[in-house]
């Protein structure tokens, strides 16, 4: 297959000190959506920033439909669609004004302009409110807005930045579906950043797991589900001389404590080993608060890769019943 | 430079849909000249006023020598707070929209300074018919002719211009409003006071007269007023007039350079 996308070796230090996305390696396929998922803070953001010629890399290049990130930075910018994290248009345009700036920035010919905007008010269902000012705008309209004004210039590659970030439910599973039928009708190369797992596992017909700024594992959700070789029996203990106990399990590929306090472990075969687990625990006095029983999702992929589940914090002490306990 | 015309219309869009600031600009440098003007009546000096009036290039009033510093400090204000619009932006997370688009990202900073000096075009017709209303306002015995509206007009333009690129270098990189209001509150008194703007020559300390010899905003405060009071100017005015609008075009294209090269250089979300 033809690659849309070719990045290589790309580095963010920002001052001289935090290096927010670190020596990436990435070929995407023409036509696909490509899933970037990470935590916030993962370095996706600065990676879709760099790939689309907001920030320049501290090192390495990208190439772009051909063409070359350090050195066709306009050309790059004339065949890329952006839907950034923030809200990016202006308040104090209407919904339609804000698409007609788009179109001029991108020289777009005025009929030309005008036909997309209308076409693309539709596509997002913001044909009876264009004349509002955008600030007048819920969130998820305005975030509509953008996907529109990120399809003005129709282009090659849209990027979409955590598309989906703080949107309810119904506009969420909406925007999800223009997403879809944008891909499916137009073939045109999508990178979707995003810490819902549930959203690139619907969405990205390939994804990467991006950590600490680094690519960690590349591939289909099926391909990555399936390198975990087994399911996973998630155990909750009392204490850590329970863990250190369950530790001499024999018939597990894995034992590992997570982020959340959680057992770990890994078997080739739940139903099979469930039985041994059960007869190991009582004969060894574990009696654990809760025992989980998984096959192979993203999440557990997510955790199998960066050790910790997507939407775990740090561990820490419980800083809400410290604070209030002082009353 | 493409996306030049697009983002100066679009500011200017906002400029005239926000009432309240498009008013507070207008009404502001009308306070000026009535009340600043007003307040101080150069009649007064002197016997029958003959010898105070030298002192004020011979203007009838205060406010026909005023008009010229007014109108540049207008252009002065405008100017340095079009810097802030660029933090306005980025705070508000629309440059990033600009900065995605295939443009020259000079167009961006360059539609705010452009913005400020069509804005000051309106503010300056608005004062010029509001300082010839008011009683004991601006008196033009000699008429005025085309060249002394160009001479006018230029000069303030080339003033806004040449502040409003200097702020917006200064927002190209900064993400605090504080910093540039700081900057702007910290500079725009010895700007208007250590200049022609207000005061004569004359009627300075020697050091500050020196000194005020150099300000940009004399230079054009006093081309303005020189056209303002005495119209056709002898040979001595003229040159006078052409030196200072020379020394403003070779600032503003100075300015113009600086500003291009670092904004596109180094614009930043």
């Amino acid at each position: 297959m033809e690659n849309s996308i070719e990045v290589e070796n790309l580095t963010k230090v920002y001052n001289g000190k935090v290096k927010a996305v670190d020596n990436v390696n990435l070929k995407i396929g023409k036509g696909m959506i490509y899933g970037l998922l990470g935590q916030n803070g993962a370095g996706k953001s600065t990676l879709i920033k760099m790939l689309t010629g907001v920030i320049k890399p501290t090192s390495g290049t990208a190439k772009i439909a051909g063409y070359d990130l350090n050195h066709d930075s306009l050309k790059i910018r004339r065949i890329t669609g952006v839907v950034p994290q923030d809200l990016t248009t202006d308040g104090d345009l209407s919904g339609k004004e804000n698409l007609k700036l788009v179109a001029d920035l991108y020289d777009i010919p005025k009929k030309d302009a005008l036909e997309s905007i209308d076409l693309l008010l539709h596509m997002v269902d913001l044909y009876d409110v264009r004349d509002r000012h955008a600030e007048t705008y819920s969130g998820g309209m305005r975030k509509r807005l953008e996907l529109a004004c990120g399809l003005m210039n129709k282009p090659d590659v849209l990027f979409l930045d955590e598309p989906t970030l703080g949107l309810d439910v119904t506009t969420r599973s909406n925007l999800w579906k223009y997403i879809r039928s944008i891909q499916k009708e137009f073939q045109i190369t999508i990178i979707l950043t995003s810490h819902y797992l549930d959203e690139v596992d619907e969405l990205a017909n390939e994804l990467s797991i991006i950590d600490h700024g680094k690519i960690l594992v590349s591939g289909t959700s099926p391909e990555l589900k399936k390198s975990l070789k087994g399911d996973i029996i998630t155990v909750h203990l009392k204490n850590d001389s329970e863990f250190e106990k369950l530790k001499s399990f024999k018939d597990a590929i894995d034992i590992k404590k997570i982020e959340t306090g959680d057992i770990r472990i890994k078997v080739s075969n739940s139903d099979e080993v469930l039985p041994e687990l059960m007869g190991f625990l009582s004969k060894n006095q574990i009696s654990p608060d809760s025992i989980n029983i998984r096959k192979p999702s993203l999440d557990e992929v997510f955790i199998e890769y960066t050790g910790r589940n997507i939407n775990a914090e740090q561990e820490k002490p419980d800083y809400a019943k410290l604070m209030m306990g002082r009353r | 430079m493409g996306g030049l015309i697009p983002l100066t219309i679009r500011d200017l869009k906002r400029w005239y849909r926000n009432p309240v600031s498009a008013v507070v600009g207008v009404i502001q440098p009308i306070f000026w000249i009535v009340l600043f003007g007003s307040a101080f009546d150069i009649a007064k000096f002197g016997p029958a006023g003959g010898a105070s009036s030298a002192f004020f290039e011979g203007a009838p009033d205060y406010i026909t020598y005023l008009m010229g510093g007014i109108l540049t400090i207008i252009g002065l204000f405008t100017g340095m707070f079009s810097g802030v619009n660029i933090i306005w932006d980025r705070r508000l997370g629309i440059l990033q929209r600009f900065l995605i688009a295939p443009i020259n990202r000079a167009s961006i900073v360059f539609s705010r300074i452009l913005s400020s000096v069509a804005r000051i075009g309106v503010q300056i017709v608005i004062l010029f018919v509001v300082a010839l209303l008011i009683p004991d306002g601006l008196k033009i015995d000699h008429g005025i002719t085309a060249m002394d509206i160009v001479i006018i007009v230029s000069a303030v333009l080339m003033i806004s211009f040449i502040f409003s690129s200097l702020f917006s270098i200064i927002a190209v990189r900064t993400t605090k409003m504080e910093s540039i209001f700081g900057i702007v509150n910290l500079i725009n008194l010895p700007l208007m006071f250590a200049s022609y703007a207000m005061f004569p020559p004359d009627l300075m300390a020697n050091w500050l007269s020196n000194v005020a010899k150099y300000n940009p905003v004399s230079w054009s405060a006093q081309s303005i007023r020189l056209v303002i009071i005495h119209g056709n100017l002898n040979g001595a005015e003229s040159h006078t007039v052409l030196i200072y609008m020379l020394g403003l075009l070779a600032l503003a294209v100075f300015m113009l350079i600086i500003t291009y090269v670092v904004s596109n250089k180094e614009i930043r979300e």
